[in-house]
């Protein structure tokens, strides 16, 4: 497939790049990896007139700690080197599951951590060729007014099947979005809407350009899974980030999220307060996962039947619950 | 592993393919690589409805576009067809969502993609058939106007007494199963390009898996004489039994460059592939067994329906090899068949790799497997009971003069230990048994199945042989450069295999059926041996020895028992060409199977799976597969083996994974990310056993590797997950939701 015709803007500073966007007048899309934007459009979902290039702005390429010992991951890292980022590896070992469960390793070459946590909403009626569009009527996504996932619905149900997103959220992380005024941060779990069409906060004229993980207390267990039918190199068909503060066998500050399953990571806030009551006993487990299943609400059928979605968030839930449990505790080195 | 001893010194041994360094390093040509001067890009502007009336074109915009140079419609196309029902480009009926209805050429892609997009096509919509139940309803719209009802072709077949046999039988079993459309997912995508400029000649370049087909419906399609298209075969991406044919794309391309008087090359995109690739249909398949408490089988009852979609080409094989595979592994005393072939408005279906086998031999190997249980009897035994054997002839009157079945069963159940596995493993594990039968040569299809070589041997010894065989990766280029070198006792480096141009190789049906070893294998030995005749001549003289107590190997020539009197191989042609008679080597052979049957050869092979079942997820993890296979005797072990894992691997994958998904006549997931075909990651172990009966038609015994380890996959794979749940599989492939399904249906009914 070729790509459409588009004019390319290389920014090296993060003011330029802004301002490109805003003089885009909403047709202007920012390539990080491009593992997703430019699939896109080859299949012409996505035409933006002007593609800027952030590559090769230094802020938005690094890794830092904040005062308060957060952990600040610029929008442009790759997937690989936050891979293979001690910091991630010894705070949150989950979100260091989560990275390397995106694609394969090429795509986490060029995919960066923005770009996984930005990822498009997709849908078996949308991700398709100009000529398989035009055999429907144009549905939500693509500026219509129908959804073929399900007929008569208001909104579009597009399915997020980002790996980061869900392990961003359970860490309570905040998301740094920047426009030409200055910055404004937003809840990772405010970030994520549950429409298929506007998925995440971003206004036109704004761009994500950092994602901070809280410290956490030395009680942080983190973890993450994700099921595909085959081993690798495959969207999930669902996934699962979850954080617990486990002290005297006491569960505090329980986070559970599914994600891949509906347009937005779905925080299961019953099932984490099943397990603050019942802790990590195999009842208390047990309970929590029956608990998920009747958490989600409505699910559609895209990729998988709602009933197997379901099956498998009663699933993931028990299973992360067991992993929590038996992963040791935060090895934070003492004095960072 | 363990081999008889080797009377040969090129055949039999591990010989890498001769082009592998090519492909290694990435210089190995493709028809994609082939750039002419001036060439264009093409691109089809496909119907957009399922079923419906063309009203009209309106090709005055893209005709506007700087760039274009021609554009098509039916007005240029009327009365070409490109199959016994298709026209190359759709009159004023569009019968699938991906009919082609127009076409244009241009300077580079973006503009032609540019100039489709301009040609505007009114449609009036008409009521579609989108699944086989629709379509043979009463009542339901007849979908071509030279046929009475959607029934595109229908084949009766009966042997012996059913009824009188299913009196006697002890224990009687039905069961209806029903096979979900696959995608061939070829590595390289569907291409022509064409040079039409003058109309004198037409050269295309495609991959393919027989050019004299290709070269034979060309010149018919558009009235030209055969010798005036000239066909091209460069290294071909994957052909599985779908690149035998001419398709709408091929004509296509070769109308535009007649328009435009320039070449023109037409490459599908990645989902569009998915629409014109023509791969496995939805089947449904009921099957009746009647078997004594003994576990003798003695009739089986099909019958089988397949959608072939909009229009058909040569899905009867399908038939054929349905009705084929269900008498032709056990012995039977009746069997009755009923096949189908059914239109609809889906895209045009054929078959995935395994040409309808494996659809075959997943309902025949869970039905078995059930009749197997229904009487307490180990499936390993049941097999072995009623396995057919050498000197067997089936209710078709087929007859086997090599029959390695027994061996293959016995040699797989010890290697695997099926003794100690099957109905002992843990929960969720099982283990199972799959057998198959794959005939070599396809005579029956066509009226001749021959093959013809020739070669020529330069001064300095080295050997240049011609063949119309292709080689799409599976290696019989250098399986015919093994038998050469064999004949004539030199080195499988030391030869040349030309072939891939209409204008150079002598005639050659194709590398399918699993012919190629067998039938150009026996080609390639009879030009080898005119050759060899040559030679003996003067190296008699030299020697002072009768031509047949003259011995070549080694690349040499000697008296028998006399090796310290050997003269070189090179100078022999030497001494050939610089004598007065001055002789140029050159041989020539042909073959063409003596039967009227299909083949003469038939392999048999057995495999062993064993998998482990996520009962949460419904997940099956294939983790090993013994493989044994009867090749009759194995030219290249290596390739054999290579063989054996690739059809694993699709096999596996059929079973398993593949679902295209189709809705309203739509692909829902035509992308290598929607598509669930499986990865390298999910290769099992394999262990590999070649069985050697040594056939006495095949050259040096060789019968085939082509498809034949495929015909077993489905077969021990279903096996083995229907064994880990408990639970007879009526649907395939077995995805985590129907494993799933199937545990949960299991679990209420204890």
């Amino acid at each position: 497939m070729r790509l459409p015709r588009f004019e390319y803007v290389k920014a090296s500073t993060t003011g330029e790049a802004l301002a490109a966007l805003q003089a885009g007048d909403g047709q202007t899309r920012i390539l990080a990896g491009g593992t997703d934007l430019l699939v896109n459009m080859k299949y012409r979902i996505e035409r933006p007139a002007t593609v800027i290039g952030i590559r090769t702005i230094d802020e938005l390429c690094s890794v830092t700690t904040g005062s308060d010992g957060s952990l600040h991951l610029g929008a442009g890292v790759t997937l690989s080197s936050l891979a293979e980022n001690s910091l991630i590896k010894e705070s949150c070992p989950g979100l260091g599951r989560a990275i390397t469960a995106v694609g394969s390793k090429h795509i986490r070459n060029m995919g960066t951590i923005g770009g996984n946590a930005c990822l498009n909403t997709r849908c078996w009626y949308y991700n398709q060729s100009q000529l398989w569009r035009d055999a429907r009527e144009v549905c939500r996504k693509a500026g219509g007014n129908v959804c073929h996932a399900i007929n008569g619905s208001e909104r579009c149900h597009a399915i997020n099947s980002s790996d980061t997103a869900p392990m961003l959220v359970a860490l309570d992380a905040e998301m740094v979005i920047q426009n030409r005024e200055g910055e404004r941060r937003v809840l990772a779990r405010e970030f994520y809407r549950n429409d298929g069409v506007r998925y995440n906060a971003l206004e036109p004229e704004e761009m994500l350009s950092r994602i901070e993980i809280p410290r956490g207390n030395t009680e942080r267990r983190t973890a993450f899974i994700k099921i595909c039918s085959r081993r690798g190199l495959d969207f999930a068909m669902a996934n699962i980030g979850a954080a617990v503060s486990v002290k005297a066998g006491r569960c505090s500050q329980v986070r559970i999220v599914i994600g891949a399953i509906a347009s937005h990571p779905l925080i299961l806030e019953k099932t984490a307060a099943v397990v603050e009551e019942g802790g990590l006993s195999e009842g208390g487990m047990e309970q929590a996962a029956d608990t998920a299943r009747t958490e989600l609400g409505t699910l559609t059928n895209l990729f998988s039947s709602a009933g197997y979605k379901r099956q498998l968030a009663q699933v993931l839930v028990k299973r992360v619950l067991q992993e929590l449990k038996g992963s040791s505790r935060n090895k934070r080195r003492a004095g960072k | 592993m363990a081999r008889k001893s080797n009377p040969y010194s090129v055949i039999g041994r591990r010989q890498p393919k001769l082009d592998a360094p090519l492909k290694a390093t990435g210089r190995s040509v493709f028809s994609d690589d082939v750039y002419l001067p001036g060439m264009l890009h093409g691109k089809i502007l496909r119907s957009t409805i399922p079923r419906g009336k063309i009203l009209n074109i309106d090709t005055s915009q893209a005709m506007r576009l700087p760039g274009v140079k021609a554009v098509i419609t039916h007005k240029d196309s009327g009365g070409i067809m490109a199959g016994p029902d298709q026209q190359v480009l759709c009159d004023d009926q569009v019968c699938y969502v991906g009919d082609e209805v127009a076409a244009v050429a241009a300077i580079d892609e973006d503009t032609a993609i540019e100039a489709a997009e301009l040609i505007k096509v009114e449609y009036e919509p008409m009521q579609a058939v989108l699944t086989i139940e629709e379509a043979v309803a009463k009542g339901a719209p007849v979908l071509h106007q030279y046929f009475e009802d959607n029934y595109a072709d229908e084949k009766d077949l009966k042997f012996g007494d059913t009824e009188k046999t299913f009196d006697e039988s002890d224990h009687i079993r039905t069961d209806e199963f029903t096979i979900n459309p696959t995608h061939n997912c070829f590595a390289e995508l569907h291409l022509a390009l064409v040079d039409y400029s003058m109309p004198d000649k037409l050269t295309i370049w495609t991959p393919n898996q027989t050019a004299i087909l290709i070269q034979q419906s060309m010149a018919t399609s558009l009235g030209i004489s055969q010798s005036k298209v000239r066909v091209c075969s460069l290294n071909t991406g994957g052909a599985f039994s779908g690149r035998g044919t001419v398709r709408p794309h091929h004509l296509i391309a070769a109308l535009l460059s007649r328009k435009a008087a320039r070449p023109v090359k037409i490459m599908a995109d990645a989902d569009e592939e998915f629409i014109i690739c023509r791969s496995g249909g939805r089947d449904k398949i009921v099957l009746k067994t009647g078997v004594k408490n003994d576990g003798t089988l003695k009739v089986i009852e099909a019958d089988f329906m397949h959608d072939c979609g909009a229009y058909v080409e040569t899905q009867f094989i399908i038939m054929t090899i349905v009705s084929a595979n269900l008498q032709m592994l056990f012995k039977l005393e009746a069997m009755r068949y009923r096949g189908r072939l059914v239109y609809t408005n889906n895209a045009p279906c054929f078959f995935h790799h395994g040409g309808g086998i494996v659809p075959a031999q997943f309902a025949l190997g869970q039905h078995l497997h059930c009749v197997a249980h229904d009487l307490g009897i180990d499936p390993v035994d049941f097999y072995l009971h009623n396995a057919v054997g050498k000197g067997h002839t089936t209710l078709s009157k087929t007859y086997y003069a090599s029959c390695g079945l027994k061996e293959c069963i016995q040699k797989t159940a010890k290697k695997s230990g099926w003794k100690k596995k099957y109905g002992k493993l843990q929960p969720y594990r099982g283990i199972g048994i799959g057998c198959g039968v794959m005939s070599s040569g396809g005579k029956g299809m066509f009226q001749h199945d021959t093959s013809a070589a020739f070669l020529k041997i330069d001064e300095d010894g080295r050997l240049s042989l011609f063949t119309g065989l292709p080689d799409m990766g599976q290696g019989s280029h250098t399986t015919m450069a093994m038998i050469a070198a064999e004949t004539l006792g030199i080195s499988a480096e030391d030869i040349t295999v030309v072939s891939g141009d209409t204008d150079i190789a002598p005639f050659d049906v194709g590398a399918f059926s699993q012919r190629g070893t067998f039938t150009t294998g026996n080609a390639v030995r009879a030009a080898c041996r005119d050759a060899k005749k040559q030679l003996e001549k003067t190296a008699s003289q030299k020697l002072d020895v009768k031509p047949s107590l003259l011995v070549f190997k080694d690349n040499k020539v000697y008296p028998r028992g006399f090796p310290e009197k050997a003269i070189s191989f090179e100078d022999i042609v030497f001494d050939t060409l610089h004598s007065q008679e001055g002789r140029y080597v050159m041989g020539r052979g042909f073959y063409n199977s003596p039967t009227q049957k299909p083949a003469l050869a038939y392999s048999f092979g057995a495999q062993i799976a064993e998998v482990e079942v996520d009962p949460e997820t419904g997940i099956v993890r294939l983790l090993r597969m013994t493989v044994a296979h009867d090749v009759g005797r194995a030219i290249n072990p290596l390739a054999v083996e290579g063989q054996m894992d690739g059809q694993v691997f699709s096999g596996m994958g059929q079973t398993l994974f593949e679902e295209r998904l189709v809705e309203n006549g739509q692909v829902l997931n035509p992308s290598m990310a929607g598509y669930k075909n499986p990865r390298p990651f999910e290769v099992p172990e394999i262990e590999h056993i070649i069985v050697e009966t040594i056939d006495p038609y095949g050259p040096y015994g060789a019968k085939e590797v082509g498809e034949g380890p495929i015909a077993c996959v489905p077969h021990a794979v279903a096996n083995a997950v229907s064994s880990a749940v408990g639970y007879c599989f009526r649907e395939l492939p077995l995805t985590p939701e129907r494993v799933l399904e199937a545990i949960r249906k299991k679990n209420r009914q204890q």
